[in-house]
């Protein structure tokens, strides 16, 4: 399948509707630490550009907050576009060009398989640790769980639910 | 009317307040809750990054729980639990060949599920208008805010279908029914930096910068908030902002469930309003011209 019909499967949207306004890039909050512009995203897709874009920082900066695919005057969605492209990097094996966010991902869904919910603090943790920031929020953390707002993992692990709908989501999507 | 509550993470954690205040609110109100039975994390922006149908089944998970319960509406707090339940369901609604896949991987059905709603749907619903305004208990009229409403409250208007994406005004007017001033500004909708908080705080406090400002140029007090994520940023990251700044700005951040809380009488333990880290009490008690 061509890049671009892989990255339609997956976000369901259609990229070749997009006319290259920029609508995407000129709201997007992170536009000035992106390398490719949204926009140039959307384009790179329809040229084929596979490498540009599942090697770009853009797709795991993209925080999500929609401005994006609020604003598009053809209705796509950039931001599930970004997130398909997520999906195929780490399919293809390409390491998250930004690696804290990949390590809080990957640490996010780790801490959901233990508990189905996630604990906050840990998940925090666990991302400065593996990120080298471990004892950068460590007064922050004092300052929260004075007031009630920190608290110890659940015990016990009560997981079991979301570790099967896991293991069968990703293998029938391997299929 | 049975309505189903689905705290998600933030509000068994870091966002506690949020929790207590929501439920001590709907109690005063009569709207009685039922929390979701054995509910999952929503799997934010990390499930739909690992693969679509997981990213599709952990929303839905919840979304299928609620439907199989007989809840009429699930009411889901937080805004980032609120957008990836509306996203996952329009996207199994719209396809059904995508929803068979899913029901097979939860074993439950997702027909015309329940939708989900934040509550400020609920409480600036037709006819409650008056309700609250008679029960106003505690007199805010000189208490200054801006409300700040964050990114997925009402973006993207095909997924959310609630107030304005660009201009939202629910928590406008639930607030000024009680009388507190809000002030328009420009930062409704800017988006907080979320999770980068956790990943490159210095975005978090880039963006957060720039809400303060558009906050204070208006003349601000307080900020008002719907939003796990946009109220522990802008409570946690005053201190680093302050330092680049070069002044102090100690701006209280409140929910909207504890501003109207307080307006309408209730205790202030009940709306955990001693767990900021800004301590809003000073600025609530300046404000409060009568007490109850």
């Amino acid at each position: 399948m061509a890049f671009r019909h892989e990255i339609e499967a997956l976000s369901g949207q259609n990229v070749n509707l997009c006319f290259q306004c920029s609508k995407c890039s000129a709201g997007c909050p992170l536009v000035d630490k992106m390398d490719l512009k949204p926009a140039q995203v959307m384009h790179s897709i329809r040229l084929g550009r596979e490498d540009a874009v599942l090697n770009s920082q853009t797709i795991w900066l993209c925080l999500g907050c929609e401005t994006c695919s609020a604003r598009c005057p053809q209705q796509v969605e950039p931001a599930a576009v970004m997130n398909a492209a997520r999906i195929l990097a780490l399919q293809r094996g390409i390491k998250p060009t930004i690696k804290e966010v990949g390590i809080y991902y990957r640490g996010f869904v780790d801490n959901m398989r233990l508990n189905g919910k996630i604990h906050d603090a840990s998940v925090v943790g666990v991302t400065r640790l593996l990120a080298g920031h471990l004892f950068d929020d460590l007064p922050l953390a004092w300052k929260l769980f004075t007031r009630g707002r920190l608290k110890l993992p659940p015990l016990p692990l009560r997981g079991g639910g979301f570790r099967k709908l896991y293991r069968r989501a990703l293998e029938r999507e391997a299929r | 009317m049975r309505y189903g509550y689905y705290p998600g993470c933030s509000l068994e954690g870091i966002s506690a307040e949020y929790d207590e205040s929501i439920r001590s609110l709907f109690k005063h109100l009569g709207v009685v809750i039922e929390d979701l039975p054995d509910w999952i994390c929503c799997g934010t922006l990390a499930a739909p990054s690992m693969g679509r149908l997981l990213g599709l089944a952990t929303p839905l998970w919840n979304v299928a729980r609620a439907k199989q319960a007989g809840y009429d509406q699930l009411i889901a707090p937080c805004s980032a639990c609120l957008y990836h339940f509306k996203h996952a369901a329009k996207r199994v609604a719209e396809n059904p060949t995508l929803r068979i896949e899913v029901e097979a991987l939860l074993d439950l059905p997702l027909t015309s599920p329940p939708p989900t709603i934040h509550p400020l749907e609920l409480l600036t619903a037709d006819g409650i208008e008056a309700r609250i305004k008679q029960s106003v208990r505690r007199d805010l009229s000189d208490l200054k805010v801006v409300c700040y409403y964050g990114c997925h409250i009402s973006r993207p208007a095909a997924v959310m279908q609630f107030d304005d994406p660009e201009n939202p005004k629910s928590m406008d007017r639930l607030l000024s029914w009680v009388g507190v001033q809000v002030l328009d500004w420009s930062g409704k909708v800017d988006c907080c930096g979320a999770h980068y908080s956790l990943i490159k705080p210095d975005i978090v406090v880039d963006l957060c910068q720039g809400l303060f400002k558009s906050a204070l140029e208006v003349g601000a007090e307080a900020i008002v908030v719907a939003c796990p994520m946009c109220h522990a940023n802008l409570d946690t990251r005053q201190g680093e902002i302050a330092a680049r700044l070069g002044r102090s700005l100690n701006v209280p951040v409140l929910y909207f469930s504890q501003v109207l809380g307080y307006a309408l009488g209730l205790p202030v333990q009940s709306l955990g309003l001693k767990r900021h880290l800004v301590d809003p009490l000073p600025l609530m008690l300046a404000k409060c011209k009568t007490s109850v």
